[in-house]
């Protein structure tokens, strides 16, 4: 375990592309989880109100609400860290490191476990990040301050977590599949903002397709799964019933991915000739 | 003496082509082992399924005893056809790689990178580097975990005429230290100079295999010329009784010698009888001559 993250540190310590990348990551994590109130504030002057509210007395970074709305808005960013994966990934392919390393005495279960280590090390530091992101963003704005409120509803930052993890484990399995970073991070950010979000659009609000099996299929989907974990939580405020824990079944599909995900990357190391 | 690499029926195919077929070999610690052929005849092959980072159909291999491929691998130093570093790291920052991948001190690389002439370089980083310098710091790497089995796939291509001889040096080096060295390759002076044991590939197929040694000594030459007379010369050695056929190339003989007779009788013959040779020159069979023969053979 230990020797999994110590080759990954290895390779991206001294990598320039890997740092830039990461600090752009947690800049704009920053900015779309805890910039909310300069999002309201924009809002308002542009003359918006919701039934006569003023935007900016909007709660939404009040313990414990908070972490529900910043995760539901960090999980956004999670495509920049799919693409740190990819770039790390797919160097290993394309400069043949990945058989050099196999060549020099680790094995293909140790490969996938390193990557694996990896996206963890880049999911904790994601879900830390957002949770003294959290306390510092609700320090200043939230209206309760009492410990009980501040460290409720935390499981929001383990979906947060999961999100992230099977989001990642998805992008290292294309990145394997397919040999060009680029075309994989194209396809990666239309599959997983517009591909996939019209196809569910028309399979649950099409009348053709509403309350059929089709619809049914959409909570299946690898991004629609994910994007369950943590549902929009904004209706709250316009006193809609909104979806506020993590339902089993939603947790159980995003856990079938990621074996999917492992076991596929693995099936394919396994049975590809590397050259 | 102990057993490195048992190859049992390995076969790999790439969609209707065998890139090897069915191949059986074993190779004992100390050997030089040289794996000949022409392109396009197995041997990249063989040795990336017995590296793992090639998949057999069939078949399997094991390495020393009871070991783990992974960790059978740790103890091997490769250095294969093309160099693969990380570009953006210097040639420490990826010998360190190597040495923590190897779970070997990493204390040696100073030492090995000063000797592949790579040291006064060591921290720029591996892009920077000509092909040379590429191929060395492979070579550097394969080094540094002292490793007892070398594998070595074409090791002199792309080096200069001064980077072959300092890898010969270097293989000769190693297995003086009782090392094994496993080595593909189809340039066949270097097998020569340098392999104790090698076979033939041909079509995957393992067409021949022996000494390096029995296949050198099958033939028995030698040309000598003198200040003197040619046709006295030839007649002298026609009555040598160990002449078994004689044959005029320029302004020397070339005599083909009995079995048992070798060339300083020739020499005291010729002395003798008052004649001082100017010129003894022993031939030896080339690996060149045989493996064209062994591969006409299998036409």
């Amino acid at each position: 375990m230990i020797d999994a993250i110590k080759l990954e540190w290895l390779k991206i310590k001294n990598y320039r592309v890997f740092w830039i990348l990461l600090g752009m990551y947690l800049f704009a994590l920053t900015v779309i989880a805890s910039g909310g109130v300069f999002f309201l504030e924009w809002l308002k002057s542009q003359g918006a109100d919701f039934n006569g509210i003023d935007p900016t007395i909007v709660p939404i970074y009040d313990f414990p609400d908070i972490w529900q709305n910043m995760t539901y808005l960090g999980s956004y960013a999670k495509i920049f860290l799919a693409f740190i994966v990819i770039i790390s990934v797919n160097n290993d392919v394309t400069y043949n490191t990945l058989r050099q390393n196999i060549i020099d005495g680790i094995s293909k279960k140790s490969y996938l476990l390193s990557k694996l280590m990896f996206i963890a090390l880049l999911a904790s530091i994601s879900t830390l990040f957002l949770f003294i992101n959290g306390l510092i963003t609700g320090s200043i704005y939230s209206h309760v301050w009492e410990s009980r409120f501040i460290f409720d509803e935390l499981e929001f930052l383990f979906a947060y977590f999961l999100d992230i993890v099977v989001y990642c484990s998805l992008a290292f399995l294309l990145a394997l599949v397919i040999k060009k970073a680029g075309f994989v991070i194209v396809l990666l950010f239309l599959y997983s903002m517009m591909f996939e979000p019209i196809l569910s659009a028309i399979l649950t609000n099409a009348p053709y397709f509403r309350d059929t099996f089709w619809s049914e299929l959409v909570a299946f989907f690898p991004v629609q799964s994910l994007n369950n974990l943590i549902t929009v939580p904004f209706g709250r405020y316009v006193f809609m019933e909104i979806q506020d824990y993590i339902p089993f079944k939603t947790l159980a599909i995003a856990l079938g991915w990621l074996v999917i995900y492992l076991w596929s990357v693995i099936s394919i190391l396994k049975r590809r000739d590397l050259k | 003496m102990a057993r490195t690499l048992t190859i049992n029926n390995l076969t790999k195919k790439f969609g209707r082509i065998t890139a090897v077929n069915n191949l059986s070999l074993s190779i004992e610690q100390g050997q030089i082992f040289g794996i000949l052929g022409p392109n396009g005849s197995g041997k990249t092959t063989t040795l990336g399924m017995i590296l793992d980072v090639v998949a057999p159909t069939s078949g399997d291999y094991h390495w020393f005893s009871n070991t783990s491929n992974e960790e059978a691998r740790k103890k091997i130093g490769a250095i294969l056809e093309s160099p693969s570093f990380y570009p953006y790291l210097t040639a420490v920052q990826n010998l360190k790689i190597t040495a923590h991948i190897k779970k070997c001190d990493p204390a040696p690389i100073d030492e090995v990178l000063k000797q592949v002439n790579l040291y006064e370089r060591r921290n720029d980083k591996f892009k920077t580097y000509s092909l040379g310098m590429k191929q060395r710091l492979s070579i550097a790497a394969a080094l540094l975990s002292n490793p007892p089995v070398l594998i070595l796939d074409e090791p002199t291509n792309g080096l200069d005429p001064e980077g072959i001889a300092e890898v010969r040096d270097l293989i000769v080096n190693v297995a003086r230290q009782g090392k094994t060295i496993i080595m593909a390759s189809h340039l066949l002076d270097e097998v020569q100079k340098v392999c104790t044991h090698f076979c033939v590939l041909r079509h995957g197929k393992k067409i021949h295999e022996g000494k390096v040694k029995d296949t050198l000594e099958e033939l028995n030459k030698v040309e000598v010329s003198a200040d003197y007379d040619h046709e006295h010369l030839k007649n002298l050695m026609y009555d040598f009784p160990g002449t078994e056929a004689l044959e005029s190339v320029d302004n020397s003989l070339l005599i083909t010698l009995k079995p048992g007779f070798t060339a300083s009788e020739i020499n005291s013959h010729c002395f003798a009888e008052g004649v001082v040779l100017k010129r003894l020159i022993t031939h030896t069979n080339t690996l060149e001559k045989e493996f064209l023969k062994i591969l006409k053979d299998h036409d």
